[in-house]
């Protein structure tokens, strides 16, 4: 599903450049969850940017959804965002002028992926049956990551992305989206790539890698296996 | 290819949602655009409409009139002339009586008349062009007088009222009704007007077609007819038009001022869509929407918007254009005689046009703006630098802009030649006001701050609150200074033009009373006149063509005071040799030298007959209102040279008897004039400056309207700001700041940034003044005048200004305190 | 006796007035006033006064409404045939003494119409009368003059007959010179004539037999005419009886000299009113009352009434006219069905043919389709 092949990206700073990754290289079969951990600026958000096509390696290969990042055009990831990916943000990135539930249809319907069915299930499973006339300024920080997850999810793609989904969330409420987060994209079918900092959150996860100067790395820590709910 | 478009429209319905939810804001848009447009086409409507209006300058109520028969002496043609005519067959000729009448309180109206049966498009002598009944009404007693609508209104009039003149005699019972080409006139029968007003001559003869050779087999009929007839072919069209081209150049440059200010509306509603959609248009690219299909659903919008404000200008702008026209009509028939009629059509090439602004002006203000975030990457976009550096940047870059503007302008102005890069200059100093102006309000925001001592906390945060505000606030000071700038520079203009015409008009009407009179015998009257007279003075003169305009040729009466005491703009030290009656000089008026580049000493050629004749220039007088070029000569010489030259009045000076006016009057009728032939001074006076004020009531409205807009651009962004600013107020309402602490931090800078833009108004509305007066007036219309500098006109806007901003205010305040329970409420959510 | 168009344009004046002085209804008695005016005031035909002659030539502006009536059928050296109507009419706008000047009550209308080879053409003025630009007088030569711009009838003397006409169509000039060796024919009562049952008259009398010679210019081309022609002279105060419908009119010169004028009202409720003048070839006239005439439509065509469009009207062109006590029948044929004037009250007015106990030429009007 996702391949990454010596993939090498720097930043020009002030005091010279600042390579991130060098040569990193990370496989994510179908339907497996990743958890991507690394200190503050070790460069997770970069290789999820990456694997967005937000932004583009200095050298290397990404191969998503057997699509070549060395062949794609711009209009190519556009459709490959719109319809294969998908992306959850710390800060969730509601339409602020849409209702709930013109939020969550949004990716769907841009890809025209709409499933009802799916959609009233996504909506019960999240819980957010009472909110979907509602706009985004009138829900708290959980209700919308969980309809940013619904939005994410509700056109059945084939990775999803998430940066940091729960960083804006207290505890008990990030347990519950992530939890969430996990069991509904398991029964998608997709695979999730999520870059976060806490170990417990990636603990959710079937697999956890590390990125350290510029290579990742796999773990097998503590946490392994089935998260509890 | 439809899911291209399901997804472009859905992409469009996610930014179209923005209006939904902010309709206040998308209202001013809207308001902005169709305001703008609406003053624009306005404008543009009575323009076209005066244009078509001067292309019919070749008809005469309804009928062509390719050329005139006109009688040399200036006494009119004779029915019996005018019947021969008919009977060698010129069936193309028709009688006209035109003749300015003063009624019993003063006001001028200008009476046309003709015999419909004569004239040669046979329908419009009988059945159409007529009201029911009318040709009988109108030719058999008590006969009708027609007025169109809006001279019935000024005036007074209904159905069947009859207007009294001040001769004592009344007109016949009104008609509110108006003919072709009728323009702001009375019309009637000619044989009834003829038997109501005494007169025996018709005007002229309009002569309404003249196919190959006619011209000269009339030209020769005429001559063994009368030899005082002439036959003058109709050069009004192509004159109407060239006289009035500066006018139409100064409304459209008005009218685009008002277009611009609109602009800041539009542009303050897309700064606030655009700060409240930027996460959205960043969201969208993520989802996967591609950067065309972003720019296609923009376009859209803009489309859509552009529509919308058309039609809604076009709409506003027809309606205004109705309650303008009457003063721009009176202005074009006061100075030029054009004649506009009454009903307006919107031509397609308006819409188009008014479209096509629209859509440029959206573009700038929304599409460009939302293309350049669509167009930034993804990554750049969620980095975006504070609002604060923002502003900060686009001050320094607006300030920047306006120096180069400024230089722009500086460089244009040495190089003026024409009324466009006359208006061009204008514009530039305009804009470089108005750009500096965000500059210099933070600059003393800042200096405040800086200056204000520690202890005033609460100034010094009203300063920092100024600053955060400034960048909402500033579309709307900038559209704030245009207008205030624009009233102030032509209120100066328009008072000074009042005060020297005022002036001129006192010195130049020096006598007690005017006497205009075909049927006077002035020699009698002045051979014998008895000691009621102190002075007389009797002009002739006749029109020539010089320099492809119509060019008036004066003959005064050298030794008369009031001549003695004309003041010249400019003479040669030849000057005296003119009142000494030296044949060989002459005067001209400013006209002459501004608009045909005649010099002080050169040497002009006026036509006299089929030659002419030298003359040398050694003075120019002013000669305000006059579209005509015009030159003075010694009565005598006048005579001499242009045997058919008619008579031009005839000025009294009456001694200060009491009986002395009874008396005047009396000679004056015992020679042979009639009552209503003789005006007194101070009728004269008061008439012309109505008229003035009548002209310049046109320009007023303009100007009324763009503060309105103004006015409104304010009420936009006030909204806006504490739109933007509520988090921040429900913040500081948390920490415990009271309501009138409130006001203070939220109101000063309001305060501050309204003082600092009505003080730069003035100096710039001066330099406004200026350029109009010592310029734009001169390149227009040829008339010189001083720049009488009042403070008043800047009085009255600052009282103005500071009613309108209170108002908008209190709304906006009021506003921002109901929305401010929920923001709190959302505090503390989010705090949770 | 073609007064019917000149009613109807008189009739448009006051009716029209009427509809206004309603509608503004500030001055009931300004409506009263045109009532008056259409009704009353005037002088009115009646019989027993004598016709006079020269001074019954001239206008007789006390009467509402006259005419001065020229109709011609004329040949060119070929053979071809020319047709020629003009006629000057003279309305009073109100009743009251004449003022002259611009204060006149008078109003003038001529129309001009010809038949050439190549078509028809006609042309419609109007002038205000008491300024000289139209009106009938005696000019300062003592002759006779009618005139509207310049188109004008002169006689030689202080009659119209002897006389010459000068006149144009649009671009075609055409000017006539004529003389009669027969005398005017009073119709009806001594040059009284009835026009209705209910006792409607005018002063009528006419020229049948003026012998023509002229020219008429096309196109810078001369083409000498000649041929013969009848002039009419009628005037009145009263308009048709209003049961009224239509007028059809004859002027008719047969080949043996003898000639008849016939008219034939069409009336809402009964039959046609017929009426009519024979002459004589030594000029000998007799009236022709109820029964010694008929006058009835054999055949109807269409008739193109406005140009460029289709418009047409069914009109009979082909008529019956019968002197049951001189055994005497003709049918009368008109020479073109285009003879339409779509005039300010349009009408047909054309040459015509006539055959039956001998030939003929004449002029047909026909009003009121």
């Amino acid at each position: 599903m996702l391949r990454l092949n010596q993939v090498v990206k720097h930043f020009a700073q002030p005091d010279g450049d600042v390579t991130v990754l060098s040569g990193a290289s990370f496989h994510l079969p179908a339907g497996r969850s990743a958890a991507l951990l690394g200190e503050s600026g070790s460069g997770k958000s970069t290789l999820l940017h990456l694997v967005a096509g937000l932004d583009t390696p200095d050298a290397g290969e990404l191969v998503i959804d057997g699509h070549s990042s060395l062949s794609m055009s711009a209009g190519d990831w556009n459709r490959l965002r719109r319809d294969r990916l998908s992306l959850i943000f710390q800060q969730y990135h509601l339409v602020p002028t849409l209702t709930v539930l013109d939020n969550l249809q949004l990716q769907a319907r841009l890809s025209q992926r709409l499933d009802p069915a799916f959609r009233d299930h996504l909506i019960d499973r999240l819980g957010l049956a009472d909110l979907t006339r509602r706009l985004p300024h009138q829900l708290s920080g959980g209700q919308q990551q969980r309809v940013a997850i619904a939005r994410a999810l509700l056109h059945r793609p084939a990775l999803v992305l998430a940066d940091e989904p729960t960083g804006n969330l207290d505890e008990a409420t990030s347990e519950r989206v992530m939890g969430v987060l996990v069991e509904l994209v398991r029964e998608t079918g997709s695979s999730l790539l999520m870059v976060t900092h806490s170990a417990h959150m990636a603990s959710f996860l079937d697999e956890q890698w590390r990125l350290q100067h510029g290579q990742l790395h796999q773990q097998h820590d503590q946490y392994n296996g089935e998260p509890a709910l | 290819m439809t899911g291209t478009l399901t997804r472009l429209l859905r992409v469009l319905i996610t930014l179209l949602s923005h209006h939904r939810r902010h309709p206040l804001q998308t209202l001013f848009l809207l308001t902005g655009l169709v305001t703008g447009v609406a003053l624009w086409s306005a404008v543009q409507v009575i323009n076209a409409h005066a244009r078509a209006s001067y292309a019919e300058a070749d008809q005469v109520l309804g009928a062509q009139a390719s050329h005139w028969v006109r009688s040399g002496s200036g006494e009119g043609v004779s029915v019996d002339d005018y019947v021969n005519l008919r009977r060698q067959g010129w069936r193309s000729v028709f009688p006209i009586l035109e003749q300015r009448l003063t009624t019993a309180d003063q006001s001028v109206i200008n009476l046309i008349a003709t015999d419909l049966l004569a004239l040669p498009d046979e329908e419009a002598g009988t059945a159409t062009g007529l009201p029911a009944g009318g040709w009988m009404q109108l030719v058999t007693p008590p006969h009708e007088a027609w007025y169109p609508e809006t001279l019935a209104q000024q005036l007074g009039l209904e159905d069947g009222d009859r207007l009294t003149l001040n001769s004592g005699k009344a007109l016949p019972p009104a008609r509110v009704f108006s003919r072709e080409q009728q323009g702001l006139r009375v019309f009637m029968d000619i044989g009834a007007a003829l038997t109501l007003l005494d007169r025996s001559h018709l005007s002229y003869l309009v002569v309404a077609e003249l196919p190959g050779d006619a011209a000269a087999r009339l030209s020769r009929d005429l001559a063994a007819l009368n030899p005082d007839l002439r036959l003058v072919a109709n050069q009004q069209r192509l004159d109407l038009t060239e006289l009035t081209q500066s006018l139409h150049t100064q409304l459209a440059a008005m009218s685009l001022l008002s277009f611009a200010v609109g602009l800041f509306i539009v542009f303050n509603a897309v700064r606030f869509s655009l700060s409240a959609r930027r996460h959205t248009l960043t969201t969208l690219r993520e989802l996967g929407v591609s950067q065309r299909l972003l720019l296609g659903a923009i376009a859209l919008e803009t489309l859509v918007m552009s529509i919308i404000g058309t039609l809604g200008g076009l709409g506003l702008g027809y309606g205004l254009s109705q309650l303008l026209l009457p003063s721009v009509a009176a202005t074009l028939q006061n100075l030029y005689g054009a004649v506009l009629d009454y009903t307006l059509l919107v031509q397609p090439v308006t819409v188009l046009q008014a479209w096509l602004l629209t859509s440029a002006g959206l573009v700038l203000a929304l599409a460009w703006p939302l293309w350049r975030q669509a167009q930034r990457s993804l990554q750049d976009q969620r980095d975006e630098p504070s609002q604060w550096q923002q502003d900060q940047r686009a001050r320094r870059r607006l300030a920047l802009g306006s120096l180069v503007l400024a230089l722009l302008a500086l460089g244009l102005y040495f190089q003026l030649n024409s009324i466009a890069m006359g208006f061009t200059v204008l514009a530039l100093i305009l804009f470089a006001g108005a750009g500096l102006l965000p500059w210099t309000v933070a600059l003393i925001l800042r200096g405040l701050q800086r200056a204000l001592p520690a202890s005033a906390w609460r100034l010094n945060w009203a300063c920092g609150e100024g600053l955060a505000q400034l960048g909402t606030l500033r579309t709307a000071l900038m559209a704030l200074l245009l207008a205030l700038t624009a009233n102030f520079g032509v209120d100066s203009l328009v008072d000074s033009f009042r005060t020297s015409l005022s002036d001129w008009l006192q010195q130049r009407l020096a006598a007690d009373l005017f006497v205009q009179s075909d049927t006077l015998d002035i020699d009698a009257l002045l051979a014998n006149p008895g000691d009621w007279l102190v002075e007389s003075h009797r002009r002739n003169g006749l029109t020539v063509r010089w320099e492809n305009r119509p060019t008036q040729i004066r003959g005064l009466n050298t030794d008369t005071s009031d001549t003695r005491a004309l003041p010249l703009a400019a003479e040669t030290d030849r000057s005296s040799a003119w009142f000494d009656g030296d044949p060989d000089v002459v005067l001209a008026n400013e006209q002459a030298r501004y608009l045909a580049g005649i010099e002080l000493g050169e040497t002009v050629q006026i036509p006299v007959g089929q030659q002419t004749v030298a003359f040398e220039v050694v003075g120019f007088y002013h000669d305000y209102g006059n579209p005509a070029y015009q030159f003075y000569l010694p009565y005598q010489r006048v005579a001499e040279l242009w045997p058919n030259a008619g008579e031009q009045g005839l000025g009294l000076w009456l001694n200060d008897h009491d009986d002395a006016l009874a008396r005047a009057e009396a000679a004056l009728v015992a020679a042979g004039a009639r009552p209503g032939d003789w005006t007194r001074r101070e009728d004269v006076l008061a008439i012309s400056l109505r008229v003035f004020d009548r002209t310049f009531a046109m320009t007023a409205a303009i100007n009324a309207l763009t503060f309105t807009v103004a006015g409104i651009a304010l009420l936009a962004s006030l909204l806006a700001i504490h739109q933007q600013r509520l988090p921040s107020y429900a913040h500081w309402r948390s920490m415990g700041v009271s309501n009138r602490e409130w006001l203070l931090i939220a109101g000063l800078p309001l305060g501050i940034g309204l003082l600092v833009t009505w003080l730069l108004s003035i100096p710039l509305g001066t330099l406004l003044a200026g350029l109009l007066i010592y310029d734009l007036n001169v390149l227009s219309f040829g008339w010189t005048m001083p720049l009488i500098w009042q403070f008043e006109p800047a009085r009255s806007l600052f009282w103005l200004t500071l009613l309108v901003a209170g108002f908008t205010f209190a709304i906006s305040a009021v506003q921002a305190r109901l929305k401010l329970p929920q923001a709190l409420k959302h505090l503390g959510e989010d705090a949770a | 006796m073609r007064f019917y168009r000149f009613i109807c344009v008189v009739m448009l004046f006051s009716v029209a007035a009427l509809v206004t002085a309603e509608s503004r209804d500030t001055d009931p008695s300004a409506a009263l006033d045109i009532m008056r005016a259409s009704g009353e005031g005037y002088q009115t035909a009646q019989p027993g006064q004598p016709i006079r002659f020269p001074e019954d030539h001239l206008a007789h502006p006390d009467y509402r409404i006259e005419w001065w009536y020229l109709t011609a059928n004329l040949t060119d050296a070929e053979g071809q045939h020319y047709g020629v109507h003009w006629t000057l009419f003279r309305t009073a706008l109100r009743p009251g003494s004449e003022a002259g000047g611009w204060t006149s009550n008078q109003m003038w209308m001529a129309h001009s119409a010809i038949h050439t080879p190549e078509g028809h053409d006609y042309e419609e003025r109007f002038a205000r009368g008491g300024i000289g630009q139209a009106g009938v007088g005696i000019n300062a030569e003592g002759r006779f003059d009618a005139w509207l711009d310049d188109w004008q009838l002169l006689g030689t003397g202080d009659s119209p007959v002897p006389g010459g006409l000068i006149t144009s169509v649009n671009d075609i000039t055409l000017s006539l010179e004529w003389r009669a060796e027969q005398p005017w024919v009073l119709h009806g009562d001594n040059g009284f004539s009835l026009k209705s049952g209910q006792g409607q008259g005018s002063y009528y009398y006419s020229q049948p037999r003026l012998q023509i010679t002229g020219q008429v210019t096309i196109e810078g081309t001369l083409t000498p005419l000649s041929g013969e022609g009848w002039l009419d002279r009628e005037w009145s105060s009263q308009p048709l009886a209003s049961d009224q419908l239509g007028w059809d009119w004859f002027s008719l010169q047969f080949d043996d000299g003898a000639s008849l004028m016939a008219f034939h009202l069409r009336q809402e409720d009964d039959g046609p009113y017929v009426r009519g003048t024979w002459i004589d070839a030594d000029g000998q006239s007799r009236s022709l009352e109820e029964g010694d005439l008929v006058v009835e439509p054999l055949e109807w065509g269409e008739v193109v009434v406005a140009q460029g469009e289709d418009a047409r009207k069914s009109l009979p062109l082909v008529w019956r006219i019968e002197l049951p006590g001189q055994d005497a029948r003709w049918t009368v044929r008109v020479r073109e069905a285009d003879s339409w004037l779509a005039t300010l009250v349009p009408y047909w007015e054309g040459p015509v043919r006539a055959e039956g106990r001998s030939g003929g030429v004449g002029y047909l009007e026909m009003t009121g389709y």
